[in-house]
């Protein structure tokens, strides 16, 4: 068996599997049962001043037949008293001393407000700080949550003020609800973070009701924007831990979150950078014993790798993770039918033909049976057919043999721009 | 006439020039592709092109950074 533990900037846990911040952490009897069902750890809801909520909390796309592609919520952060949440974790880390407890803080955007609540939850043995400068709704309309993550400054001015006073490390949680991560990310490095974590919710209105009008969900007939989660935003929040592993100024550690359903979602997140996963909305779904796949998936991967630690694989991918302008523009692919396979659905031909190159023939064999084509000279390697294609094998994407050596588009530009008096056209 | 053709036609004509011992001297792009100037380096002649097709522009483009190459040794 693989060793799967994980150091995440000096905190320690069993398996690189983490809970995220959100309901399923709630309480001491939620962690203790997570981590008997094999969690490796856990970061607390939300402590701060509790809140209160509205019911009504939770609203879900369900996509073809998938339950659960996308994950709404609104409600806010933990609405019991610090006391409470305190007292259960330090039972939690008693009874489970080797795995993470991490505490999700969130106070207002002042200096003695953060040491007063880093001192009182590290005295109770949590293993490390999570800054929630991420959580879109309710909490940022009082300065808190995405209103502090969306400002570079008030993230690095709050990660020093909490860096001034904590004895464990200190992850930041970050908002994806801004153009570019990575200001806030390296903000938070600046300020000091031993990691940062990524992605929160995105901001989102889940529909409307087509007969009442009303917003889905709402509360006595008025709703109000929530966050964003499950499997449909695991390409952004991958998109984000990417771009912060491989900045040149973002030097500490990421813990991934964001659609993170299975131990491949897990695999992916920690070749593009991520130490280790956090996961909610798949845990909601399904319940924490899904764990146990994610850890004997993930444990068969790296034995069929012949990889003996999961911290092996970490960043592996991210130098393969560029600009599009470092691009080859001369590598190639095509489509290619393979007709013992193909249904004759005329998908792909559909597709290709109104929405991309027009580039698959319906042709008719001798015996009078109708075949698709790729008109292979025409074909520009889109993938759009395999990607409408119902039936697995139908269609393969082909590397063409090359004809041009490798070129970039900014070595092209480089030579354009090399090339004697090139002149640049100002009406362009 | 298809991409693919366009392509050809194209890629024919660059080709018909380098074949003459033209080399490219400049590239002006604009809204309708690029102008692409050849100059014969021994009989003091200038030829243009106007290529519009995106993988006749990668071509000449190749065959610029290859020409480049050779002159840098």
């Amino acid at each position: 068996m693989a060793d799967l533990r994980i150091n995440l900037a000096g905190i320690k846990s069993p398996n690189p599997f983490w809970l995220a911040s959100a309901p399923p952490t709630n309480s001491g009897y939620q962690v203790q049962r997570a981590f008997e069902a094999g969690w490796g750890g856990a970061v607390w809801k939300t402590l701060g001043d509790p809140i209160l909520n509205v019911t009504s909390r939770f609203a879900a796309i369900h996509f073809n037949g998938r339950r659960v592609a996308g994950f709404n919520n609104i409600e806010l952060i933990t609405d019991r008293p610090l006391d409470v949440n305190l007292k259960e974790i330090y039972e939690t880390k008693k009874k489970f001393p080797n795995h993470a407890v991490i505490a999700s803080l969130m106070v207002e955007p002042k200096q003695e407000k953060w040491h007063e609540i880093v001192k009182r939850v590290e005295d109770v043995g949590v293993d490390g700080l999570e800054l929630n400068f991420g959580c879109p709704h309710g909490m940022a309309e009082r300065g808190m949550g995405s209103a502090s993550g969306q400002v570079p400054a008030l993230v690095e001015k709050q990660t020093y003020w909490v860096k001034e006073v904590a004895k464990t490390p200190v992850i930041v949680k970050l908002t994806p609800n801004i153009t570019d991560i990575t200001a806030t990310a390296e903000a938070a490095a600046n300020g000091g973070a031993d990691a940062i974590s990524m992605i929160n919710t995105i901001n989102s209105l889940m529909g409307v009701d087509l007969d009442t009008w009303n917003t889905i969900p709402h509360v006595a007939g008025k709703g109000a924007h929530g966050g964003y989660c499950g499997p449909a935003v695991k390409p952004i929040a991958l998109n984000m831990v990417a771009e912060c592993a491989r900045h040149p100024n973002i030097n500490v550690p990421i813990s991934g979150i964001g659609g993170i359903s299975n131990w491949q979602d897990a695999v992916e997140f920690m070749l593009m950078g991520a130490t280790g996963v956090q996961v909610c909305t798949a845990a909601m779904h399904h319940g924490f014993r899904i764990v146990e796949d994610m850890i004997e998936g993930l444990d068969h991967y790296l034995d069929s790798k012949g990889i003996a630690a999961v911290s092996d694989i970490i960043g592996k991918s991210v130098p393969k993770y560029s600009d599009w302008g470092d691009l080859d523009l001369n590598y190639n692919i095509v489509a290619r039918i393979n007709t013992e396979v193909c249904i004759n659905c005329n998908k792909c031909h559909i597709a290709c033909e109104d929405t991309s190159h027009q580039c698959i023939e319906r042709l008719t064999d001798g015996s009078g049976k109708s075949y698709l084509k790729v008109r292979e000279e025409d074909c520009v390697g889109c993938n759009l057919c395999s990607i409408v294609c119902p039936v697995e094998g139908a269609i393969d994407m082909i590397e063409v043999p090359r004809e041009l050596a490798p070129m970039t588009w900014n070595e092209r530009q480089a030579a354009l721009n090399a090339a004697v008096e090139c002149q640049a056209d100002v009406t362009k | 006439m298809s991409e693919y053709q366009q392509f050809l036609a194209e890629r024919d004509q660059i080709d018909f020039l380098i074949q003459k011992g033209f080399q490219i001297s400049q590239v002006k792009e604009h809204l309708d592709g690029a102008t692409v100037e050849f100059v014969h380096p021994k009989e003091n002649i200038t030829e243009t092109l106007l290529i519009g097709n995106a993988n006749a522009r990668k071509y000449f483009s190749s065959l610029l950074i290859k020409q480049k190459q050779r002159r840098n040794g």
